[in-house]
């Protein structure tokens, strides 16, 4: 049921003979308007629609001739045509300012064959061919000759690079035209580029369904780079590219994170973990800590855990970990200065990963720390230690002394010593002789350590989802971009890592509270509930943050979880060694 | 008659006279009594009123003391000023931490059941007032940011 331009050259009634250069593009379905640029299309009503039966009623009052029949038809056509506009931008955009080319944009069947066939020339035939036929054989009959490429993998979407320019011979009549007018009530603005000024061209997208078929693209390129499939998992890389510049906000940035990851994965390029400068990413983690709450929960909780273990030791020894900045300690040393018996003499071993400067960061922070404790009264001796991995630690290094009461604190530490066999057996033995009054654990709530790629990808992609998602809040109510951005670099290095690395290099092994559960209690761990205290502090916290609404503290079983509206994203939980007296 | 009405206006007279002699500027105790029981902004405009009333509130670290736990029902240990004043004074932790946060969490109080109480409140400001001097001591370029989700505008 192609309709010929001849034939609507010579049944067009449109009257006076205005010559523009124009260019519609519209979608039958309502759609926002994309976020990137637009056009503007000066149209004026026709009122002689309807040349036959079958004419969709809604359009023709608008100017726009389409059978009824045809629409669904329109439509798929439309959304080739946005996906090839979207590629060869480059190119339609140059031909379009060289050219002047007239087509009937009323005649909307037509003219987007007719656009189609600019874009590529090559297959006009099968374009004619396939009126009815669904996308798949589209794309096989397109990309017969082209052995790079397979993507009959793709479910529904049109992906396909362009390789030649559009041919300078169109078959299309030239036709004059009048510029239509939109009406912008019922459909979405058409838009037309100017004639002579350089040419933007629209993209109108459902974004919402972009953001799904987004989603898709990436866990059909991971299904591709687990099954080896290489050259699939870099066409499909691509086409998330273009599907994430038509997203906004925090879909846009997890995709591009994800792609980023995939794309590493793919070329094995992954940034050794080593290679990082550790004051680079220390910086990071402060800017991920001023931003959002997550951290100043996982310090809250566990404070409140220890200082309640604390609550009558006259000495005090905690073992931090990983020390950073130690950002977590001067809330809880002043916790201990206002004790009602008086503060006790407190110890901290904080234990941090080898600096590739020659600063000793660790002994800055102890420094720092120890100047707080002057000003609190409080009796204050640091130790720091530099080791590889946790493993390494050994009871004796420790210096435990026999009147003093212990606490363990690892925040978002312990999940990395599952990359090597053994290492988390090993430091757990050693927690247990030490018989500490108390082991507080903050972990990711996800499981992000499954032996399937594809499983720890698709986790992964919905955790991280979630974080971002509460990164962004709401608008204005970000500290600065500075550390939005800092946070978001933050949890992308965490995605890089999830995603790209294997064997030894990858460390964010996440696993859940369940899981943590299980392996604390089967090496004779039994758990510490956390009181209401450090509930009502971790609640206050949150309803302190802009967009707070969002976050929920839940309690679990005697732990605090913390989430971003359904979906817990990190989990503080209390232990003690099985049998010892609290 | 008149001998009373000569009395009474000559004894409303001295009263007026005692009246004009007393200037609130002469009984500091009094003002510092008064402005004991003010709120923070209007603690901050009378800081403004004359060089006296400035050198008082911004001097006496107490004022702000009391502004800080008006609402505690217990009073806090008295180590807790000497913790306070190292780290920056009463007058910065209610400026930083305690305005922000009673006035943040009181604009919750119709939204969500509260949990915790203004003590705890307190409580949690000084811990944040730490965090912060830790923080500014730090040095580099970050000054003092972890305080910096207090600032912003909570969405309504």
């Amino acid at each position: 049921m192609k309709r010929e331009h001849q034939d609507t050259c010579a049944g067009s009634s449109y009257g006076g003979g205005r010559s523009g250069n124009s260019y519609s593009s519209t979608k039958s379905e309502c759609s926002s308007m994309s976020t990137g640029k637009a056009m503007m299309w000066e149209d004026e009503q026709d009122h002689d629609g309807g040349h036959g039966g079958g004419m969709d009623e809604l359009l023709a009052a608008l100017g726009y001739k389409v059978r009824s029949s045809d629409m669904a038809d329109v439509a798929q056509k439309l959304e080739q045509l946005e996906m090839a506009m979207g590629i060869t931008q480059e190119d339609v955009i140059s031909h379009l300012s060289s050219d002047t080319v007239h087509y009937d944009p009323t005649d909307l069947y037509s003219w987007v064959q007719t656009m189609l066939t600019e874009i590529n020339p090559d297959n006009k035939n099968n374009i004619i061919n396939n009126s009815n036929n669904n996308n798949l054989n589209y794309i096989n009959s397109r990309i017969v000759d082209d052995s790079e490429y397979d993507l009959r993998a793709i479910p529904g979407i049109a992906a396909y690079p362009i390789k030649s320019e559009p041919s300078e011979n169109n078959t299309t009549k030239r036709l004059k035209s009048s510029p239509l007018e939109s009406d912008s009530s019922s459909l979405p603005p058409v838009t037309v580029p100017a004639p002579v000024s350089p040419t933007r061209s629209v993209v109108l997208v459902d974004s919402q369904e972009t953001g799904v078929r987004l989603v898709h693209a990436l866990m059909a390129c991971a299904e591709a780079v687990q099954q080896e499939n290489l050259k699939l998992a870099d066409a499909l890389l691509k086409h998330v590219h273009l599907l994430a510049a038509s997203q906004a906000g925090a879909m846009r940035k997890v995709a591009s994170y994800f792609a980023q990851a995939l794309y590493h994965r793919i070329y094995r390029s992954y940034p050794q973990e080593t290679l990082v400068d550790s004051s680079f990413s220390d910086m990071l983690h402060m800017h991920f800590y001023e931003s959002c709450p997550y951290l100043k929960f996982a310090h809250f909780t566990a404070n409140q855990a220890i200082l309640e273990a604390f609550s009558s030791a006259a000495e005090v020894h905690v073992i931090d970990f990983g020390l950073k900045q130690g950002m977590q300690w001067p809330a809880l040393m002043q916790a201990l200065a206002r004790r009602p018996g008086g503060a006790p003499s407190f110890r901290l071993t904080g234990i941090g990963p080898p600096q590739n400067d020659n600063v000793d960061s660790l002994q800055q922070v102890g420094v720092k720390l120890a100047q707080l404790a002057q000003t609190f009264g409080v009796r204050f001796v640091f130790r720091g230690f530099v080791c590889n991995s946790l493993a390494d630690l050994d009871q004796t290094m420790l210096d435990i002394r026999a009147e003093e009461a212990v606490a363990v604190n690892s925040v978002f530490e312990l999940h990395r010593m599952f990359a090597r066999p053994g290492s988390i057996e090993k430091i757990l033995a050693t927690v247990k002789m030490i018989k500490p009054k108390i082991v507080t654990i903050v972990e990711q709530e996800a499981n992000h350590n499954g032996p399937v790629f594809m499983d720890r990808f698709n986790e992964a992609l919905h955790y991280y989802s979630s974080l971002f998602d509460s990164l962004e809040g709401t608008p204005g109510s970000l500290p600065s971009s500075q550390d939005a951005l800092m946070s978001e670099l933050y949890l992308g290095r965490q995605i890089c890592n999830v995603v790209a690395s294997e064997g030894v290099d990858r460390v964010e092994r996440h696993e859940t509270l369940n899981q943590w559960r299980v392996r604390m209690g089967s090496t004779g761990f039994e758990p510490v509930h956390l009181g209401s205290n450090a509930f009502k502090q971790a609640s206050m916290l949150l309803a302190l943050f802009a967009g707070g609404d969002g976050y929920r503290v839940e309690e679990n079983k005697g732990c605090l979880m913390l989430g971003w509206h359904t979906r817990p994203l990190i989990a503080t939980s209390a232990w003690k060694v099985h049998g010892t007296e609290s | 008659m008149q001998n009373e009405r000569r009395r009474r206006t000559k004894s409303g007279s001295e009263e007026k006279e005692k009246r004009h002699k007393f200037f609130i500027n002469d009984n500091i105790d009094i003002l510092t009594e008064i402005l004991k029981r003010l709120d923070g902004p209007s603690l901050g405009v009378s800081s403004c009123v004359c060089r006296l009333w400035c050198t008082l509130t911004h001097n006496n670290d107490s004022l702000w003391e009391h502004l800080c736990f008006r609402h505690l029902s217990t009073p806090p240990p008295p180590s807790v000023r000497a913790m306070v004043a190292a780290l920056g004074g009463y007058k910065r932790l209610y400026m930083v931490c305690v305005r922000p946060v009673l006035s943040r969490l009181g604009e919750s109080e119709g939204v969500r059941n509260r949990v915790w109480t203004r003590d705890d409140e307190v409580q949690l400001s000084l811990s944040l007032f730490c965090i912060d001097s830790y923080e500014s001591s730090n040095g580099s370029d970050n000054s003092a940011s972890s305080l910096m989700f207090l600032c912003n505008s909570l969405n309504v």
